[in-house]
């Protein structure tokens, strides 16, 4: 409680530097928020195909840092390169698993689908762990200067992460409403049989929907994996909030993904500053119940059961 | 039988035969000496660890001809059973252990399996060797329990002393939330109250489950601390400095000995972030001559792979104990066997004794004097905990 005195009485004389700590935090979130919407646009994008997330979305982002860490330490590929290295073999992986293993599940109970998506996670996992071990390896950036700000810290690698993410999300946006292949997509998502009954092929538009979110998987791990540390189970960090940020924001959708993600950044980011880090995560989800007790579907739905 | 076969069977053979005759000679006997703990689960990389260091030591003994005891041969057979982390399965492999293989003395690396084993080592007669710094394991008086490394609690006042005299007195709680960091907590701040300390700040982070540590770490700053208590696995530690670093912390970190510095300047590309710190250095960086001895040894075992605290320790435990059954006469009398530790420890050869332990107290926890690190001007400077407390 003593310290807690303090701390209230020394941020009231110091105005200045609390406006600093605040535009901090919200940096913080904005970093945050957007790595977590990138993971869970590609979970909701799958979820409109399978119509169960995929729990394997975590061990394919673990994949696609591993493949661009071993593209820039073992090859001495620049980070860009690494990065098109890892959005291709993931996207390759994804639509390897659609193919080998959802797809014949097409007729299956969903169940079926969940215990798959499962044992796709522990294979990845046990692949991933047995040829390389259980160590944490760090991941080279380019883009180690750190921008000062009006008395904010900004890594370059931060900024780098926020552009990242928020033009791709801008790119698939695109892609989904003024293309014609990406509007398959959406059709496909939001009425299966009257996507059929327009004559828009399945099998194509769920191979690309996992090519996609694979893409989105690899690029959102080479973004965050330079200020984070690289393992086999560090997809369980981000998959689990994107979990909650999809039924947050409305299973299957877009800027449900994308809005979810930010509000539970900055919930991490301004819960656990001013409140305690302690808590942070219990934050999210008291967030999480509350706004389903006020919208039990989720902030945007479109009608996808 | 073809041609190629037969002469492949007689090679065998005589090769055998030979083999037979050179060990019947000496007629070793087998001495079964137990383990219990996690091979398999989340702490497996642990208990592996701690079981390769029991097995580089009695490989060594055995292709030595084994170990004379009351004019008798042995050699070491060690019978490891996992217990997956929990005391209940420590307990039942404790009793299989005694009763299907005779072990006079058990390992386990973890204070649970040592409170299981506890419960009937002094009834069933077997030594519990527990890698475990847990001060609690060796305060409850079990006459036949050996603590191997030294408690934790012996880190508190070198490390409080060193960082009030480099940085200052406000110090500020980030390490990670686990029990071992919540035991290290409790007993640290009031050691830096004691010392004229302050606590500016207590904002413990989950060091395994945060995405980023940035929001925790600013929280910290806010309050100026001089001194950075942190601490978990050494890698996220890592990134715990980093950042703090990057947020303009200019003041030192006190180091919580699960981190250990060496790893933590592999991820963060050396000792720069980690100026005015005090810590642990793992075993590689010792200066001693029993330290350099057995590091070169498991460095030419191991491809040039650096031994792990838990190798280190173990492979000197089994080393101290069979040099206590050799002070003791007896590979069977756990009573006779605990009371010789004190004089096996005396007459260990340095290159067994990585870490120059050299008493052990009457609960039986074992005395040694560590080396602490601190970072000087990009460079670590080690001491012993009895040079910083004396001077």
């Amino acid at each position: 409680m003593q310290d807690h005195a303090n701390s209230v009485a020394a941020s009231q004389y110091r105005g200045g530097i609390a406006l600093d700590l605040f535009l901090q935090q919200v940096l913080n979130g904005l970093t945050l928020g957007s790595i977590y919407g990138l993971v869970a646009l590609g979970l909701t994008l799958v979820y409109g195909i399978l119509h169960v997330p995929n729990f394997a979305h975590g061990a394919l982002y673990m994949v696609g840092a591993y493949v661009s860490y071993i593209t820039m330490v073992d090859f001495g590929a620049n980070y860009w390169i690494a990065m098109i290295a890892s959005a291709i073999s993931v996207a390759v992986l994804a639509v390897l698993c659609e193919r080998l293993v959802f797809n014949p599940l097409r007729e299956a109970p969903p169940i079926h689908d969940k215990i798959a998506a499962i044992g796709i996670m522990l294979f990845l996992e046990a692949m991933v762990q047995m040829k390389f071990g259980a160590e944490f390896r760090r991941m080279p950036t380019p883009y180690t200067d750190i921008l000062d700000v009006a008395g904010m810290t900004i890594p370059a690698q931060r900024v780098l992460i926020i552009i990242g993410a928020f033009a791709l999300m801008a790119v698939l946006h695109l892609f989904l409403k003024k293309t014609m292949t990406g509007s398959t997509i959406v059709a496909m998502a939001q009425n299966r049989e009257g996507a059929f009954l327009v004559g828009i092929d399945a099998n194509r538009v769920a191979m690309m929907t996992f090519a996609i979110s694979g893409v989105l998987a690899a690029v959102g791990a080479t973004l965050f994996a330079p200020i984070n540390l690289v393992y086999p189970a560090m997809g369980h960090l981000l998959i689990m909030k994107a979990f909650v940020i999809i039924i947050l924001g409305g299973m299957g959708s877009i800027p449900g993904a994308i809005v979810g993600g930010l509000i539970i950044g900055f919930a991490e980011a301004f819960g656990g500053f001013y409140i305690s880090t302690d808590y942070k995560d219990i934050i999210a989800f008291a967030l999480l119940v509350l706004i389903l007790s006020v919208k039990p579907t989720g902030l945007f739905t479109k009608g996808v059961r | 039988m073809s041609k190629g076969t037969l002469k492949r069977f007689c090679r065998l053979a005589c090769a055998s035969a030979i083999a037979l005759a050179a060990t019947g000679a000496q007629a070793a006997e087998t001495l079964n000496i137990g383990f219990t703990g996690p091979l398999s689960g989340g702490a497996a990389l642990y208990g592996q660890n701690t079981l390769e260091g029991l097995q580089m030591a009695a490989e060594e003994i055995n292709s030595s001809g084994g170990f004379q005891v009351d004019g008798e041969t042995y050699e070491i057979n060690v019978v490891s059973l996992d217990d997956k982390y929990a005391p209940s399965q420590a307990a039942v492999n404790g009793k299989r252990l005694v009763q299907q293989y005779n072990a006079p003395v058990i390992f386990t690396p973890h204070s649970g399996g040592t409170f299981a084993l506890q419960a009937f080592n002094e009834r069933d007669g077997f030594v519990v060797m527990s890698y475990t710094s847990v001060p609690t394991v060796t305060e409850k008086g079990n006459e036949l329990t050996v603590r191997i490394p030294p408690t934790f609690t012996g880190y508190m006042k070198p490390f409080t002393k060193i960082a009030m005299a480099q940085n200052g007195k406000k110090v500020a709680i980030a390490n990670a939330t686990h029990d071992y960091a919540k035991y290290w907590t409790k007993a640290f701040v009031p050691t830096w109250e004691a010392m004229g300390g302050t606590v500016v700040a207590d904002n413990p982070m989950d060091y395994n489950k945060s995405a980023d540590f940035y929001t925790g770490v600013s929280k910290v700053l806010a309050e100026k601390p001089d001194v950075m208590f942190i601490g978990g696995a050494s890698e996220p530690t890592a990134l715990v400095a980093k950042q703090a670093r990057e947020l303009g912390f200019k003041g030192g970190f006190v180091i919580m000995d699960q981190a250990k510095m060496g790893e933590m300047a592999k991820i963060i590309g050396g000792y720069k972030m980690l100026e005015g710190s005090v810590g642990v250095v793992p075993l590689t960086l010792y200066e001693e001559p029993g330290a350099k001895a057995f590091v070169a040894k498991y460095h030419q075992q191991n491809d040039g792979k650096d031994p792990t605290t838990e190798v280190a320790y173990n492979y000197f435990a089994l080393y101290s104990v069979v040099q206590a059954m050799q002070e003791a006469g007896t590979v069977e009398d756990a009573t006779a066997i605990r009371a010789a530790m004190g004089q096996a420890l005396k007459n260990l050869a340095p290159e067994n004794n990585p870490y120059g332990v050299t008493e052990i107290d009457a609960n039986g926890g074992m005395q040694a004097d560590p080396n602490i690190a601190t970072v000087k001007d990009g460079k670590v400077v080690l001491q012993r905990i009895s040079e910083v407390l004396a001077d």
